[in-house]
């Protein structure tokens, strides 16, 4: 071997080294991105589960007449909450019925002026509209970074080692049929 | 068939663009015109330095001298001055006699000429990059008398989640909001990096927009401090103000008002002042110098002025020995005042537009619904007024605080026709004047009403005083404002007759409003993006268009556009002599720069003689 081949192989050794690491470490922040935005919705869901209490309250003392309700809402968070531990899917499923139970809430709260007039419960309705506005906003978040770590895993030069290095591609959030029912509950 | 589809209208646009897209076609025009940008600043510095240079040279030669006189320095000293000296000239005659020269000494002596302002204005620049960097946002907060949300109003409270909401969909720490008190709709970002970035809102836009509006708003501003857009903002700024302390600098001879500036700067820079006082000494001082980059002639003016003082001898004197000076200075101030107008401006304003683009693209990202931001713009650009205390900053509002676009012109005058016919009836209501029949309601007839009683108020109808007096109180209610800002009209009529006391009244009253009305002359002349002829902001259109190829549902008037013929006969017709105009300026500016020289040269040459005379050297 001349000195100039081995100078090439050495070079080429060198450069494959430097891309892979850059490789490898460009993947881990990405996943590190999605991993952070997961955690992101986890604390909006928390959030949520901490201001239905005080909802509920509120709402109580104008509408004695719609016990179920209530109890309703009251029994979803306990579900929801239960649920926060166990597998996303089952987890999902709670947080649903759970915006189902609060937009039904807000829909019979209609019936009561006084209590829409009230204050406290205008900021109450306000933070809740605004957590699921978060937790929407922190799924898109987790959307968007998960399709990037998607496509930076499944495009040439980095699809070569992905797989090999256990990077996997993440899962995406989707609507449900639930969601999608929901969506039309207006505050 | 073919002719059938083309007939088949299309809705929504027909060139759709993704927000992903979108983006990344602005992040490329942001990367092209950064370096035109960074070529104008080349360009515009190369001239500069030929100017400044001398000027050093000058500076370090008389130091020298004076050095001398007390520490003899080496002779190799003065031998290396003068093979400097050398390279410069043959740089000089190549250039100007077109004599031959060897490329390494021709090199050498362009680097001689160049190097030493270069260096001095790439340290000024960096001195003011760290000045302003330590001073942070508190200067700006202050001026524009920012306090926090209140979390107890229904109406601040959602300001404040929806910025925490597209803080969340950006992935970013949620920014600091802070609302100002004004009626005009607009918000901006301030700050020097994302980590002091605040969100800056006016009253008005939290009471106008929607809770989608809102969103798509402030989805922009945080999508723009997610791009970086602050850095960049910044670094423009600091460039402006490094031009104006330049300026300053070569003015302090001459101006007592840029030796106050340079003083401030000074004091700043040394004494580290910490705190809320130092931040608002910041923003006064960034003020100052970007007020000094545009052609300031005040300190030149009082120069050759001789008749309002009484020009002392020693002034005399001192004007005579900075004769060089003056060149120099007019030179810059010449060559700074064109080559920013006409390169460095446009450049930075086109730049900051793709941002601005970059920003929507984002908000679209983030909200995922191009109408809430198509409408807030719209609203806001309808409710636009002057923010107080923002004036410099006007290049990081959402829509142009100030300035006119063609768009909306006519609509806010006729809202304030409205709002005046309104006044005027509510002002008239327990009025039993025979002078103000039932308010008509069409506007204009009602300003004609207004005009007819004044006018009989004028010539002592005490019913028309009268009616106008409670037009008075009415309209400054209305406007927010105290009656004292509007003139009396009891004094008006009372000063019809010749009344002294109330000619007085008037004259303090016009003086007052002359007063206000230079204050906010002189905020607004210090504002970086309105020198330019170059706007910062794109038009309400363009960026109407650009939401709408993103799937908002604009409608946008296809009219109006300016039929690309016009334009080109236009540019045919005034092609040339804007051609020579320019010709002329630049030759100018070679004259002022050959001047300069000359009269330096002449200068040492007096200086070197006086110093040989006294046998010093």
């Amino acid at each position: 071997m001349t000195g100039l081949q081995e100078g090439v192989a050495v070079g080429t050794g060198g450069a494959a080294s430097i891309w892979l690491v850059w490789a490898y470490n460009s993947l881990v922040a990405l996943r590190m991105r999605t991993q952070n935005a997961w955690a992101e919705v986890d604390v909006q869901l928390k959030r949520r589960h901490d201001l239905i209490p005080n909802l509920v309250e509120t709402a109580r003392g104008y509408m004695q007449h719609e016990r179920s309700t209530l109890e309703a809402v009251t029994q979803a968070r306990t579900q929801a909450v239960a649920a926060s531990a166990g597998p996303p899917a089952q987890r999902m499923a709670a947080e649903s019925a759970l915006t189902a139970a609060i937009g039904n809430l807000f829909a019979v709260a209609e019936n009561y002026p006084q209590l829409r007039a009230t204050e406290n419960m205008q900021l109450l309705q306000e933070e809740i509209t605004s957590t699921e506005n978060r937790i929407a906003a922190a799924r898109q978040f987790y959307n968007d970074e998960t399709m990037r770590y998607n496509t930076a895993q499944a495009t040439f030069p980095r699809s070569l080692m992905a797989r090999p290095f256990g990077f996997s591609p993440g899962t995406m959030f989707a609507a449900d049929e639930a969601d999608r029912a929901n969506a039309q509950v207006k505050f | 068939m073919a002719t059938e589809d083309s007939n088949i209208s299309v809705i929504g646009p027909r060139d759709r663009e993704s927000f992903f897209d979108a983006q990344r076609r602005n992040r490329r025009a942001t990367w092209r015109l950064s370096a035109v940008s960074v070529l104008a600043a080349v360009v515009m510095g190369i001239p500069l330095a030929l100017i400044v240079t001398p000027l050093i040279y000058a500076v370090a030669l008389i130091g020298a001298y004076i050095v001398n006189y007390f520490l003899p320095l080496p002779a190799g000293f003065w031998q290396q001055a003068d093979r400097f000296a050398r390279f410069a000239m043959i740089a000089g005659n190549w250039l100007f006699a077109h004599q031959p020269a060897n490329p390494q000494s021709l090199a050498l002596g362009a680097a001689v000429l160049l190097l030493p302002g270069a260096i001095l204005s790439a340290g000024l620049w960096l001195g003011v990059n760290a000045l302003f960097r330590r001073a942070g946002v508190g200067g700006a907060l202050l001026a524009l008398k920012a306090r926090e949300p209140n979390p107890a109003d229904l109406k601040e409270l959602r300001l404040s989640d929806v910025v925490q909401e597209m803080a969340i969909a950006a992935g970013l720490p949620a920014p600091r909001v802070m609302l100002i008190d004004a009626h005009a709709a607009n918000a901006a970002v301030i700050g020097t990096s994302p980590d002091d970035a605040r969100i800056v809102v006016s009253r008005g836009l939290v009471e106008q927009l929607s809770r989608d509006e809102l969103q798509g708003a402030l989805a922009h501003l945080v999508a723009s401090i997610g791009n970086g857009d602050l850095r960049i903002a910044f670094r423009v700024t600091s460039v402006f103000e490094t031009c104006g302390l330049l300026v300053a600098l070569i003015n302090s001879p001459f101006g007592p008002q840029s030796r106050r500036t340079l003083w401030r700067i000074l004091r700043y820079g040394l004494g580290g002042k910490g705190g809320a006082g130092g931040a608002e000494e910041a923003a006064a001082v960034a003020a100052l110098l970007t007020h000094g980059a545009g052609l300031e002639t005040d300190d030149i003016d009082r120069l050759f002025d001789t008749t309002s003082s009484r020009k002392s001898r020693l002034r005399s004197i001192r004007n005579f020995l900075l004769f060089p000076i003056f060149f120099t200075n007019a030179a810059i101030k010449l060559s700074l005042w064109f080559f920013s107008s006409s390169m460095l401006e446009p450049s930075v304003a086109l730049l900051w537009r793709t941002r601005i683009y970059l920003a929507d693209a984002g908000a679209v990202q983030l909200t995922r619904n191009p109408d809430g931001l198509a409408e807030a713009l719209r609203k806001l650009n309808s409710e636009r007024g002057p923010i107080p205390g923002g004036e410099w900053a006007s290049h990081l509002f959402l829509v142009n605080p100030g300035g006119s676009d063609r768009m909306n012109d006519e609509k806010p005058d006729a809202e304030r026709q409205q709002m005046l016919a309104r006044v005027w009836a509510a002002s008239g209501g327990g009025n039993s004047s025979n002078l103000s029949p039932p308010a008509s309601a069409d506007p204009p007839s009602v300003l004609k009403e207004i005009a007819a009683t004044g006018r009989a108020a004028m010539a002592g109808d005490q019913n028309a005083i009268a009616r106008m007096q409670a037009f008075r109180q009415a309209a400054a209610s209305a406007l927010g404002t105290t009656p004292a800002e509007m003139p009396d009209w009891a004094d008006i009529a009372a000063a019809q007759h010749g009344d002294a006391a109330a000619l007085q009244h008037l004259g303090e009253f016009s003086r007052k409003t002359a007063a206000q009305e230079t204050q906010t002359d002189s905020g607004e002349s210090s504002d970086i993006s309105r020198t330019g002829f170059v706007g910062f902001h794109p038009s309400l259109k363009r960026r109407l268009k650009r939401l709408d190829r993103m799937g908002a549902h604009v409608r946008l008037e296809s009219d109006g556009r300016k039929p690309w013929i016009v334009i080109a006969v236009l540019s045919v017709l005034l092609g040339p002599p804007l051609l020579a105009a320019v010709a002329l300026l630049l030759l100018l500016i070679a004259i002022m720069t050959m001047a300069s020289l000359t009269f330096l040269v002449v200068w040492l040459a007096f200086i070197h003689a006086a110093v040989g005379l006294l046998g010093l050297h």
